[in-house]
């Protein structure tokens, strides 16, 4: 029942379009046109090759009516072609691109001119979004803090009295023994204890290379504005790896940032510095600052 | 002459003497029939074709009556010296 309806609903508007297009057509051609074109629409088989058709008629009458404006000769060649005179067709009229097929190419052309443009790169342009600007710094080496002197071990000496009457009994040389003894000489003063040695030690940081604290911002923290400074400790072999997991000594505040403190710091293990005593590069442990900051 | 036109005369040009009407051309040629009667219009202002209306009567066919186009003896010639031309043989 309802596609009966759909059929007959389908069967009236493109009969509607086909009578509107062919009440578009000069006087004397409206009628056959009309006629004509309702014969051949019945001839279609389909509800879409029925539209297709009658929108097809539409354009159809554009055509025609610009033709027959434009040219003023159909009467002319009708009435030649009656006569049983030919008219040789003209050039122009017959065109090998037709305004379809131009338009077709137009719009093909204007797709592939803007796909060629957003492959190199145009689309970039439009889309690209300011970053937030924002300073980052690596402190590397904390203030050196002054040690106290580490006191030398003092010997302990013990003093023991001896009895006055104490007599010793004579040694009984050993026969078998034939050593010379030999006068010992005078004892010089005691050597003084040597000096400790002096050591030109040199702290290691974050060196060249080092991971830039722009890649470890987290994008949250952007949004919030948040910042702050840490201090890790980190320990080093001589070429600059990380001998063990890096540690926080001091938090930032936030544990978005001493987390991301921390991949930064193991991101730069083998971009140390290394700690350098008299020159010489040694593994040792040393805090170092990250400071994440944004700039307005 | 577009290549439209031609695909319209091809049609014809398989056997001159036939009549055919609109929707025939289309199925033929799978022309949209805002290409096909417009070239139809004009080949028949032309007198390459000429058209007449089907001898029937509707109400006993049970269908509208069609429009039919043939081509003219001057259009059949004019036609064949256009395919000549074209190097796709010349049908007399």
């Amino acid at each position: 029942m309802s596609c009966e309806r759909t059929d007959d609903w389908v069967d009236d508007v493109v009969a509607s379009l086909v009578r509107r297009a062919a009440k578009r057509a000069p006087a004397g051609l409206s009628e056959r046109l009309q006629e004509e074109w309702l014969a051949d629409l019945a001839e279609q088989r389909g509800h879409w090759a029925r539209l297709r058709f009658a929108l097809g008629c539409s354009w159809a009458i554009n055509v025609i009516v610009r033709e027959h404006i434009a040219a003023g000769l159909r009467p002319a060649a009708v009435s030649a072609a009656a006569s049983g005179q030919t008219m040789r067709l003209r050039e122009d009229d017959f065109p090998f691109f037709t305004g379809r097929t131009i338009a077709f190419l137009l719009i093909v052309a204007l797709h592939g001119a803007v796909l060629y443009g957003l492959a190199m790169g145009l689309g970039h342009k439009f889309t690209k979004i300011a970053a937030v600007p924002f300073v980052t710094r690596v402190i590397d080496r904390p203030p050196t803090q002054e040690l106290p002197p580490v006191p030398r071990p003092q010997l302990l000496t013990a003093w023991y009295p001896l009895p006055r009457d104490l007599t010793l009994p004579p040694i009984e040389p050993d026969p078998k023994q034939t050593i010379a003894a030999t006068p010992r000489e005078p004892s010089h003063d005691p050597l003084p204890p040597p000096a400790p040695p002096v050591i030109d030690r040199v702290q290691g940081g974050p060196g060249a290379g080092f991971p830039s604290t722009a890649d470890f911002y987290p994008a949250a923290s952007i949004r919030l504005g948040e910042g702050g400074t840490a201090i890790l400790s980190a320990c080093v072999d001589g070429k600059g790896h990380l001998l063990s997991e890096p540690t926080i000594l001091q938090s930032t505040g936030s544990e978005r940032l001493d987390a991301s403190a921390l991949r930064l710091a193991r991101a730069g293990s083998g971009h140390y510095r290394a700690t350098t005593e008299n020159g010489v590069p040694v593994s040792a442990c040393y805090p170092f600052r990250i400071r994440f900051e944004l700039r307005n | 002459m577009s290549l439209q036109t031609l695909k319209v005369l091809e049609a014809f040009l398989e056997n001159p003497a036939d009549s055919l009407s609109g929707a025939e051309v289309h199925q033929r040629c799978h022309l949209p029939s805002g290409t096909l009667y417009p070239i139809l219009l004009r080949l028949e202002a032309a007198g390459w074709f000429v058209s007449r209306w089907e001898l029937i009567d509707p109400s006993k066919a049970g269908r509208p009556r069609r429009r039919l186009y043939r081509l003219t003896a001057a259009g059949l010639r004019q036609a064949s010296e256009v395919f000549a031309g074209l190097g796709r043989g010349v049908l007399a």
